[in-house]
């Protein structure tokens, strides 16, 4: 039998088979991408495996008393958000990049400062501040008196109202930044013509801008469909906030994964038609034409004008929430409630956020760097499928990551992982795609120069690849980081036991309404943004200049 | 480039440091809360200093705690679950994740406000009432929760949003006592008198009533006592509904404590219950936020009406847990909002 066994040829297990088989056919590089999507996907195989589970009657009662009230309420509000961000951000990012006027550097920073805010934040502190007793309450009593009723915020125009502040950054900076790259000479040409500013502005910037305005746009209605801190506490019923109910109220899985794989078909319908409709605009502008843009200089009434809108949106959009915060901050000093704890919530949340960040970029690598070599329909689908985080609801994503991890990797919970990969999963879309936009100037001529000249595939990767991309790293793990900062519904399900971070404060703090607890935790929260916002500015700066 | 990467294995190294500096140690409980700290901690206090045993305390919704108690299953780190709501704790007896506490610590509390198994135990408990500004008009016919459905309240009327969980607890207690016909015509009754302007808030409630916005609200009892506390001179009374021969009584519910099934201390766990239910532990939740304790014996604070000087709903506490689906049926049925 021995001596049998002897002679036979070494056959390898059938695993390892595969790995080889796998190996050949897409490359290490590929294989590297397929296990990170794969782990990528985790909680979308519990959607689909949970949904899986439920009964056709159980899809029928979801079709019929669920689905088209939910279905209105997302997609109205994500439409309306959409407008409120296209109104806030193309405005001033046209306002900014189009004129020089003093204080443009600060307007610039106030634009993107409401990135800092998490959402839950705005709606809580804008509930309080549209109260009778409220600033903006007490102010609108005494304008307009008892004729006109405050506005409520517990309605489809509050949340936009949130939502549209929260996120109008996003447009502002790819719009801006698509502005400043673009050649004036199109709207020279257009002037010369005869036709008016605002003409101009609707018939060449606007179509030249598509492509930048529906990435923006999309960001934000994705954002839109995955938020859950705003919706939960201004009891909107969107897709988010119903799954939710549906889980904690009810212990109903099932359900709550229906509703989660109608969501995720509804956001992947959605990111497909985006990158069809962007597939289709493409300008180009040659070289030899561009030039410094010289910027017009802003007549005096054109200043007042500028800075009347920007301080409106300002106002809004970061100051009085901004006032708000410190006002009870200074209130919370006064009566000594920050404590030793306080700091300690303040160091768990940035160790967090900056591992979370860190192993995004580390992960989302090999993805975007496939994709770049390859351009495959595999590649694309990788890509796509990495946007999960982006399309589950934060909740579904904490219960897949937990279940996964208790199945599968069970001696590593009770610590961090489980928290961090959610939060990887999370975020790793944000990661992968400005990675993805870093490696488009990496030809292969390049790498195929450092090979020629003797580098090996891995000198080549850290001297070549790396630092060519070094700028969009920084970027992918600045947004990475300020998200995972904010980041709540996961959190709050995964952190370790005692393990309390800001936005866990905030939440606790809030729905016990101790505002001289919630306002500093919330302030810390926006300086802790500020060091990340200041590094992807400046690296933002020196790609323009570059380019 | 080469720092980047340095930084970020730093960063991973201190994490995973981090990670393992958080694991428990022996002599210490891990509590998952879903009351709010600030009416647990100073109970929680008091037991490490009496006893050395340390108590972490886990907050969040109960409801999601329960879920993650769920998915954990043997793996949990929770020795305990605090929820402020029997709903929620009786929930979790049926999900077994809870194990019986001993006979014997949990005696003290009456058998409607625990667990047909001594799964969970009743340690405070709160009343469902109305808070009625003085100078109101014409609200003299109001008796019964179910009054709060006469169209003669049209926009005086302040209740909650139907997600808030005392408002569902209530819902229960009504539809046991009588029947879900007569819940879904209140419902809707309610649903025209409130008008668009739901609460968010309890405390929201008893504002606008004591600022004459609005001229009855339905609140629970505690509300009323810490907003006098802060405005002593506030124009609001208390009101309790359903009182006499004929009335089903004033609904309550519980806040509670289970013993997690598969904690591994659960000697030390019962320690922190017997302290709970103790006299002094009592007494503490009854001073903390103006509560019942659960205990026989041990009063709630003095401008509370006394427990048993009015009639309270026939319904044991578990059913909230047991019935709880059925109201959020009515309550989409009705589209609460």
């Amino acid at each position: 039998m021995s001596s049998l066994n002897y002679s036979l040829p070494e056959e390898p297990a059938l695993p390892v088979r595969i790995w080889q088989i796998l190996a050949r056919k897409v490359g290490w590089l590929g294989l590297i991408a397929t296990g990170i999507v794969v782990i990528a996907a985790v909680p979308l195989v519990f959607v689909i495996y949970s949904s899986g589970q439920l009964s056709l009657a159980g899809w029928q009662a979801l079709w019929s008393e669920r689905l088209p009230g939910l279905m209105w309420n997302t997609l109205s509000l994500a439409v309306l958000v959409a407008v409120g961000c296209f109104i806030l951000g193309v405005s001033s990012a046209w306002l900014i990049a189009r004129r020089h006027f003093m204080g443009r550097k600060l307007a610039i920073w106030l634009m993107i400062l409401p990135l800092a805010i998490p959402t839950y934040v705005f709606a809580h502190i804008y509930t309080i501040l549209f109260e009778e007793d409220g600033w903006i309450g007490r102010f609108w009593l005494s304008v307009f008196g008892d004729r006109i009723a405050i506005p409520d915020l517990y309605s489809i125009g509050g949340v936009t109202f949130i939502l549209s502040i929260a996120g109008f950054s996003y447009v502002f900076l790819l719009v801006r930044a698509a502005l400043e790259h673009s050649n004036p000479s199109l709207e020279e040409a257009a002037r010369i013509q005869g036709l008016s500013p605002f003409a101009v502005f609707w018939r060449v910037n606007l179509p030249l801008l598509r492509p930048a305005i529906a990435a923006g746009l999309a960001l934000v209605v994705l954002h839109v469909l995955s938020d859950f801190g705003a919706v939960s506490m201004l009891r909107y019923q969107t897709f988010t906030l119903s799954i939710y109910l549906q889980m904690n109220g009810r212990f109903d899985y099932q359900g709550a994964a229906g509703l989660s794989m109608v969501l995720v078909l509804l956001s992947f319908t959605f990111l497909i038609f985006e990158r069809w409709s962007r597939s289709r605009q493409r300008y180009f502008a040659s070289a030899t034409q561009s030039r410094r843009v010289r910027l017009r200089k802003a007549t005096m009434p054109e200043q007042l004008m500028i800075w009347l809108w920007l301080g409106l949106i300002t106002t809004f959009a970061f100051a009085l929430p901004m006032l708000w915060m410190i006002d009870w901050t200074l209130e919370a000093v006064r009566e000594d409630v920050i404590d030793a704890a306080f700091w300690g919530y303040v160091s768990n949340s940035l160790i967090v956020a900056a591992a979370a960040a860190t192993l995004a970029i580390i992960v989302a690598f090999p993805v975007a760097f496939f994709h770049a070599r390859k351009q495959s329909t595999l590649s694309t689908s990788y890509i796509q499928l990495s946007s999960i985080g982006f399309v589950l609801p934060g909740p579904v994503i904490a219960l897949g990551v937990l279940s996964f991890i208790l199945a599968v990797l069970s001696p590593l919970y009770g610590g961090l992982a489980a928290l961090l990969m959610a939060l990887v999963v999370r975020f790793l879309p944000l990661a992968v795609q400005s990675q993805e936009a870093a490696l488009q100037h990496l030809t292969p001529s390049i790498e195929q120069a450092g090979r020629i000249l003797g580098a090996g595939p891995l000198e080549n990767l850290r001297r070549v690849v790396l630092p060519m991309m070094s700028n969009g790293m920084i970027v992918a793990w600045v947004l990475v980081f300020i998200d995972a900062l904010k980041e709540l519904p996961a959190t709050l399900i995964l952190r370790p036991t005692g393990f309390d971070t800001l936005p866990v404060r905030i939440w606790i703090e809030a729905s016990e309404e101790s505002l001289e607890l919630a306002a500093p935790a919330a302030l810390m929260l926006v300086l802790g943004t500020l060091p990340a916002l200041w590094l992807m500015m400046r690296k933002e700066k020196q790609s323009i200049i570059n380019s | 480039m080469k720092k980047f990467w340095q930084s970020g294995l730093m960063g991973i190294l201190l994490t995973v440091m981090l990670a393992s500096a958080v694991t428990v140690q022996a002599e210490e409980l891990v509590v998952y809360s879903g009351r709010k700290d600030k009416f647990i901690k100073p109970l929680i206090e008091k037991f490490t200093a009496q006893t050395g045993i340390k108590v972490v305390l886990h907050s969040a919704k109960s409801t999601a705690l329960l879920n993650k108690l769920r998915i954990e299953g043997n793996r949990t780190v929770a020795d305990l679950f605090i929820s402020n709501d029997a709903g929620n704790l009786q929930i979790g007896s049926q999900l077994s994740l809870f194990q019986p506490i001993s006979k014997e610590i949990i005696d003290v509390i009456p058998d409607n406000l625990k667990a047909d198994d001594g799964s969970w135990v009743g340690l405070s408990a709160r009343a469902r009432v109305f808070v009625v500004n003085d100078k109101a008009k014409d609200i003299g016919f109001v008796k019964s929760v179910f009054d709060l459905a006469d169209p003669r309240l049209k926009d005086r009327l302040a209740i909650t949003h139907s997600s808030n969980g005392s408002f569902i607890a209530g819902v229960t207690v009504y539809q046991l006592s009588t029947n879900k016909d007569k819940v879904v015509d209140w419902l809707k009754g309610m649903k025209e008198n409130a008008g668009s302007k739901l609460f968010s808030k309890h405390s929201k409630i008893v504002k606008a009533v004591a600022s004459g916005k609005k001229d009855i609200g339905l609140v629970n009892h505690y509300y009323i006592y810490r907003h006098l506390a802060k405005n002593p001179d506030a124009p609001i009374r208390i009101l309790l509904p359903d009182q006499g021969e004929a009335g089903m009584g004033v609904a309550w519910n519980v806040a509670g404590i289970a013993v997690s099934k598969h904690t591994k201390k659960k000697a030390l766990a019962e320690k922190l219950i017997a302290y709970f239910v103790s006299k002094e532990g009592q007494e503490l939740f009854a001073g903390a936020n103006s509560e019942y304790p659960a205990r026989v014996g041990v009063s709630a604070a003095k401008e509370v009406p006394a427990a048993g000087s009015y009639k309270v709903a026939d319904v044991p506490m578990r059913a909230l847990g047991v019935h709880r689906v059925e109201t959020l049926d009515i309550l989409d049925k009705v589209g609460m909002p």
